[in-house]
């Protein structure tokens, strides 16, 4: 008898069995329906009151945040909690050519295995007893998506003050302490949320797939190219997403631009 | 006097029932309900089956607190804020829709999850279910893009910023990736029009594709029935049952349905 056959009759044997012993699903199985849907609604109904009047420490959040302002320079880009784990691949996966896995790779990775778990695994056991396999890979799944579910929640987005205190040993990994032009610039570049999105020397974190800035003065743009990029990011470099500095005024702009230029990768 | 109360009876009840009768004899509705209020399902189903009707549950309770929510907020960039705030503070008990609406999402999302963490456990996917597990998987997957067009809408800070951090993620995907991100945007930036294709997803075309794929969903569930628990005796996929060993003299051997709690005995 081939495989299929079997499962075939395996299945006629089900419809028959519960043909023969099973129950009704009115009544029976629509009273733990019935039930369960009344405490889905009684959950949903409570965390909306929790919210409401911030019990629990506010717990669940403000009831609204600032009005989106596009032209902002310091912002918490973060998404809804079950995208969690997905936000924490992407600090996971910080170098710039690698990012295209965490945003692409893995989710549709994810989506095929999902989608082709039923024509892989063909046999007709179903006791988890005699599924190790299975059993292996949602404790797995469980765990990791928990724990990066977890490091995304409590993921801190760098505090601009504890960046200012990295400075210091930039300038002396890249050695531009004796450009005060460069040091004013790693300063402002520490106070004015880059680390949000760039990462320099380890410090900040990488969003929207922006670069490491380390290295940026060893590709020899040039000091005028950085505050036009600065200026209008998108204008420069079409479809970046990174968002406008023009108001932080010229000055400043050539400060970071220096400081951007004198950082040629560290030692 | 008897009979004639029964008489009596008989016509109200072929009163009662002419306009189910009507509805019957021209759609066959009525036989339809029934067979899907009546269908046998194995007896040894439990708690872990009402993942699924949960998982309803809280979509019906989104597309309710939407349709609400839809009459009062205004998708454009410079009034959404303010419309959200007025929902939340000044229309009478505009927090509760609001607040159910946001955390009914969440509900929703954790329930998709569970239930298809209990169909897996369960091997619930397996012959002839194949094709109901990918309509889960599609789910899961359009449900999560209605959680992300959804996150737009309050346009605030972390909304915006959590949109532009999406739109760019779709952007990295190859080849269509750019393509992806200036459909959703609206153009080569986020702009009003972004605001506005994000409702217009998240309200049309996103609930009208989740409710063909439940429908179609629940259509195969009725079709093949419920799986009942991998330890069942009615297990399609655990064998047939071994016989029963003949019955003791001066002993009522239990009812198969009573044996449900422990093992099977039979």
């Amino acid at each position: 008898m081939s495989a299929l056959d079997d499962r075939r009759r395996r299945f006629t044997q089900y419809k028959e069995d519960v043909k023969k012993r099973g129950k009704p699903f009115y009544p029976y199985a629509m009273f733990h329906d019935t039930v369960m849907s009344l405490v889905v609604v009684c959950v949903i109904f409570l965390l909306a009151v929790v919210w409401r009047y911030g019990w629990f420490g506010d717990a669940l959040g403000p009831l609204n945040g600032p009005k989106a302002d596009p032209g902002t320079t310091s912002f918490v880009p973060r998404p809804d909690w079950y995208f969690y784990f997905l936000f924490y691949l992407l600090r996971i996966f910080k170098w710039p050519e690698s990012v295209i896995l965490a945003t692409v790779g893995i989710p549709t990775i994810l989506l095929i295995i999902l989608l082709a778990l039923p024509f892989v695994d063909l046999r007709t056991e179903r006791r988890l007893g005699r599924r190790p396999v299975a059993v292996v890979a949602a404790v797995l799944v469980v765990i990791s998506m928990g724990v990066l579910t977890y490091k995304g929640a409590t993921a801190k987005e760098a505090i601009a003050a504890e960046v200012k205190a990295a400075v210091p040993s930039w300038a002396k990994k890249e050695g531009f302490a004796g450009n005060k032009e460069a040091l004013a610039g790693a300063n402002l570049f520490a106070v004015s949320a880059c680390t949000n999105c760039h990462t320099y020397l380890g410090t900040g974190s990488s969003n929207l797939g922006a670069p490491d800035l380390s290295a940026e003065g060893a590709k020899g743009k040039g000091i005028q190219f950085q505050i036009s990029h600065l200026k209008c990011p998108s204008c420069v470099n079409s479809g970046s997403p990174m968002p406008a500095f023009a108001d932080l005024g010229q000055d400043n702009l050539k400060k970071l631009a220096t400081f951007l230029e004198a950082s040629k990768g560290g030692k | 006097m008897a009979r004639k109360k029964s008489d009596r009876r008989r016509q109200l009840e072929r009163a009662a029932m002419y306009p189910l009768d009507w509805l019957e004899e021209r759609s066959g509705l009525v036989g339809g309900v029934r067979y899907f209020l009546f269908r046998k399902v194995p007896g040894d189903t439990n708690w872990f089956h009402t993942l699924g009707s949960a998982t309803l549950t809280a979509f019906l309770v989104q597309l309710v607190t939407g349709v609400i929510l839809a009459m009062y907020y205004k998708p454009d960039p410079k009034s959404a804020h303010a419309s959200i705030d007025h929902i939340t503070h000044e229309v009478t008990l505009g927090w509760l829709v609001r607040g159910m609406h946001k955390w009914g999402a969440s509900v929703f999302i954790i329930l998709m999850f569970m239930h298809m963490g209990r169909v897996f456990l369960f091997g619930a996917y397996k012959y002839p279910r194949e094709l109901n597990w990918i309509i889960g998987v599609l789910l899961l997957a359009t449900g999560l893009f209605e959680g992300l067009t959804g996150y737009l809408l309050p346009f605030d800070q972390t909304a915006y910023w959590a949109t532009v951090v999406a739109i760019n993620i779709n952007g990295t995907a190859p080849f269509v990736g750019p393509f992806l991100a200036s459909l959703l945007r609206g153009g080569a930036e986020i702009g009003p029009d972004t605001l506005a294709r994000f409702y217009s997803l998240h309200m049309l075309l996103i609930p009208g594709a989740l409710l063909g794929l439940i429908t179609l969903h629940l259509y195969l569930v009725i079709r093949l029935g419920v799986t009942s628990p991998p330890w069942s005796s009615e297990a399609a996929g655990s064998g047939r049952p071994p016989e029963p060993p003949p019955a003791q003299a001066g002993l009522v051997r239990p009812r198969p349905r009573a044996a449900v709690k422990g093992r099977p005995t039979e």
